[in-house]
């Protein structure tokens, strides 16, 4: 229950920039939010309500799962005590867990009763959520009930929310995209990438990913061409502040995988997956020379000027 | 307790079922106009160009309902679907004969040795008194699974048998399997062209099988079949669904199901809460495991014709020829083990385990409330027939790997796999229909022992991470004592030798049949999978094109 004794409509897992824009445009939407955070709140500054309790944040039905992927599990497990089967938790979350690639709703599944989930994806940065900024997402749910209820709770004036009952296609798409943009920031920062070269990479990447999508389980390759794949893949080309772009151009300078990571700020989930996927591609006789390059890259196996060299070979 | 099971009630009950039914369908079906044009419009397209005097006076019949149609008012068209609607429910609506049933529980052992021979069954029938018991069959027909759990939770809710599908003795066998387990007689939708079938029509008449008529494909007929099945469901009468749909053409265990009617059991537990008398509804999935197939032949010859892909109902197959079922029920007898029914973990309709109790566990052992699943955000219970969809959908999944791990590997299963594997390898890996033309290969016994106990030790590591099941007759014997045992099921039964033992070796007389048995294991990555290489194909084509050349 909200302190004016209404119920919560929407709940929010995580005080990270992420969460707190989610919980700033549920409330922005007109829904009553609280978050869940560990960190000391300053409540009198926000538009929602916080809470240090999964007790309390149980009382909301629709909650949004905002930490990282890495913690994902652990929180989950905790938070799984309090729910029931009549919860509904949507996850923000880019990346996929454990050497078995499992997907955050594929974790909800195991570690708590909730079995109406789905997941957010698409272009939309935490600042532009946060600020009230006109952008759009996408909500992913086999469940027309759950997308229905996401699209009810965060849309407003400002905030588009485009539905798919592709939830797999949009949690690889997150997760791949996280990948590439490391190349695309390497590829960025290396002076002899033409804009056309840029693109043929892109492209050529685009569609591994596609193969690899597919062969995890989504059930159409149009996810990808869409918000969640190619969507936040452009967006990332024009951030030059994202954790991925700023990685990938502090490699492609020479510096080591160490220094690269500080100059990040924020955790790259990408940096472990890149190889994952790529054992994923390579164990299904998939095509995967794109990934195969990030591997070496991030390894610093390979030396950048072989690398347009071998994607391209023949 | 058994005897308290709704279905010995059924005849009494019949009327108010059926009337239940319709008046269901009739609340669903809001316009009548639409239900009546589109149950016209597939019934005429059916039976145009029909021959048989009956099929043509249906013909007529519609033909003459879709010309009227226009024309009618409302209470016309609604005395119209009123009519339709019950004279469906009437055919759909079974029969159950306590005493034949009965008489068939006990008689069944009795009445397959009576097949054996023929006089002895009229002198069984003559003086009952003779009747084998039920023990007669204890060591060829084995069930197997947590039967107390079964049993308790048969007293707290309804059961919803979902067992594998392979042939049409299924549903008899399993029916005994039932008795076997004193767990309680479950009704079933069996398909109408076995109601013809002359040796199966007096057990689906008299048994509690509805009718299904595969034939029929307008929204009015299922939406009838499926009230009618959700009705018996919130009624507490015990059911049993093949989720597969029909019967597996390969051989393979089944991965990808229909769920048809399964989609019920939401929907009946759904509307007892609404009703204020929750019953809950427990599915329990099941593998029906035979050494020998009957149906192998015509099935798998179906399988690899690709015009047979769309042979949906197959009338004239081995069971309905007499000589084909002897040889089977001969088999059937003398060979131990030969029949394995092996229950999985019972399943609430979301695809949680429950306990003896009824109390639904998430995947962390937690107990959760079972009807919040049903309760929208608003904390209401509703009916939401895309959610329900969703939910069984997903239980589908947890039925076929409930499937993978109960599925019970028997000495035909483990002997054609070793056998198949090498006449791959006679043919360099040559594509499917190139290996079943293969002829007359033969392997030298020891090769082809070693070869089998290779196999055997790999599923028993199987077995031991809980994802197979390994047949008690090969649990220890030796590679040449399992391809004895193979050679004894497959000789007597199947047309022509399958394996042909000569003096210097086996002779692989039959590799579409080895081909069949083998598929067993396909799916556990222990035999040839013809599915998964026609995907890989399938995805490496896809991969060798440049990005953008497609366009």
């Amino acid at each position: 229950m909200t302190r004016a004794g209404r119920p919560w409509s929407v709940g929010v897992l995580g005080g990270g920039a992420w969460g707190l824009a989610l919980a700033t445009a549920a409330s922005r939407a007109g829904s009553p939010t609280l978050l869940f955070s560990r960190r000391s709140s300053d409540a009198s500054q926000s538009r929602f309500a916080w809470t240090h309790e999964f007790a309390e944040l149980a009382a909301a039905k629709l909650i949004l799962v905002a930490v990282p992927s890495h913690l994902a599990r652990a929180v989950l497990r905790e938070l799984g005590d309090h729910l029931d089967g009549s919860h509904v938790l949507v996850h923000g979350v880019r990346g996929l867990v454990g050497s078995e690639l499992a997907t955050i709703s594929q974790v909800v599944r195991e570690e708590t009763p909730v079995r109406r989930c789905g997941a957010l994806g698409g272009p939309v940065q935490a600042d532009e959520l946060a600020d009230g900024s006109p952008s759009a997402m996408v909500v992913a749910s086999e469940f027309a009930e759950v997308t229905n209820a996401v699209r009810a709770r965060l849309e407003c004036e400002h905030l588009t929310v485009y539905e798919t009952s592709d939830l797999r296609g949009v949690e690889w798409a997150s997760a791949l995209v996280g990948c590439l943009s490391i190349g695309v920031g390497y590829a960025q920062a290396r002076r002899n990438v033409s804009a056309g070269m840029l693109a043929a990479l892109i492209s050529r990447a685009v569609d591994e990913a596609v193969s690899i999508a597919l062969a995890a389980g989504a059930t159409e390759a149009r996810t990808f061409y869409g918000l969640a794949g190619y969507g936040d893949l452009l967006a990332s080309m024009a951030l030059p502040n994202r954790p991925e772009i700023v990685l990938g151009r502090a490699l492609a300078r020479g510096e080591t995988l160490e220094l690269a990571r500080e100059q990040t700020k924020l955790r790259v989930e990408a940096i472990e997956l890149v190889p994952r996927v790529t054992a994923f591609a390579k164990a299904r006789g998939l095509r995967c020379d794109v990934f195969e390059a990030l591997t070496a890259i991030l390894d610093g196996t390979l030396e950048p000027a072989s690398i347009v060299r071998s994607l391209f070979a023949h | 307790m058994r005897e308290n099971a709704p279905i010995f009630g059924f005849n009494r009950d019949r009327a108010r079922l059926r009337a239940e039914t319709v008046a269901r369908v009739l609340e669903q079906s809001q316009n009548a106009l639409h239900a009546l044009n589109d149950a016209c419009y597939f019934e005429i397209r059916r039976l145009d160009g029909a021959k048989r005097p009956k099929d043509v006076a249906e013909l007529d019949r519609w033909r003459s309902l879709a010309r009227r149609l226009a024309k009618m008012d409302g209470d016309e068209r609604n005395r119209e679907l009123v009519r339709l609607v019950e004279d469906y429910a009437e055919d759909i609506a079974g029969n159950f004969n306590p005493r034949v049933y009965r008489a068939t529980a006990s008689v069944l052992p009795s009445l397959v040795t009576g097949l054996l021979s023929p006089r002895k069954l009229s002198e069984i029938l003559r003086n009952p008194a003779q009747l084998v018991g039920l023990e007669a069959l204890g060591d060829e027909v084995v069930v197997d699974g947590d039967l107390e759990l079964l049993r308790r939770l048969a007293a707290r809710g309804t059961l919803v048998f979902v067992p594998t599908h392979s042939s049409n003795m299924d549903s008899i066998v399993f029916g005994y399997a039932l008795e076997r387990a004193k767990l309680p007689p479950a009704t079933y939708g069996a398909g109408k062209n076995l109601f013809t079938n002359p040796l199966l029509s007096f057990f689906m008449h008299n048994l509690g099988a509805y009718k299904v008529d595969r034939r029929i494909v307008h929204g009015l007929y299922k939406d009838c079949l499926k009230a009618y099945s959700t009705v018996l469901l919130e009624n507490g009468y015990h059911s049993l669904f093949f989720p597969g749909g029909t019967r597996s053409r390969s051989g393979a265990i089944e991965t990808r199901l229909k769920l048809g009617l399964m989609g019920t059991g939401v929907e009946a537990y759904t509307r007892s809460i609404l009703a204020r008398r929750e019953r809950k509804i427990f599915f329990v999935p099941a593998t029906i495991n035979y050494l020998i197939a009957l149906e192998a032949e015509t099935l798998i010859e179906d399988f690899l014709t690709d015009a047979g892909k769309a042979r949906y109902i197959i009338e004239d197959d081995e069971s309905t020829r007499p000589g084909r079922v002897l040889a089977f029920a001969k088999k059937l007898l003398t060979m131990a083990s030969s029949v394995v029914i092996r229950f999985g973990a019972p399943l609430d309709p979301f695809g949680l385990e429950v306990d003896a109790e009824g109390t639904s566990f998430d995947a962390h052992g937690r107990a959760v409330r079972t009807p919040s699943y049903v309760e929208g955000l608003d904390g209401k219970v509703r009916i939401d027939a895309a959610r329900d969809g969703q939910y069984t959908r997903e239980l589908g999944r947890t039925l076929a790997a409930s499937y993978r791990k109960n599925t019970v590997f028997m000495a035909t299963h483990v002997v054609a796999a070793a056998s198949f594997e090498h006449l791959v390898e006679v043919g360099h890996g040559a594509d499917l229909f190139t290996t079943l033309r293969l002829r007359h290969e033969h392997i030298s016994r020891d090769e082809l022992a070693r070869r089998v106990a290779e196999k055997r030790d790999r599923i028993l590591e199987l077995e031991q991470r809980g994802e197979a099941v390994l047949a008690a007759p090969i649990r220890t014997a030796s590679g040449g004592d399992i391809v004895a045992q193979a050679i004894a099921a497959f000789r007597g039964y199947h047309a022509s030798p399958v394996l042909d033992p000569e003096d210097d070796g086996i002779v692989f007389a039959d590799p579409k049949l080895l081909f069949y048995y083998q598929n067993r294991l396909a799916r556990h990555g222990l035999a040839y999978d013809p599915d998964a290489r026609m995907a890989a194909r399938a995805g490496a084509s896809q991969i060798r094109r440049e990005p953008g050349a497609g366009a």
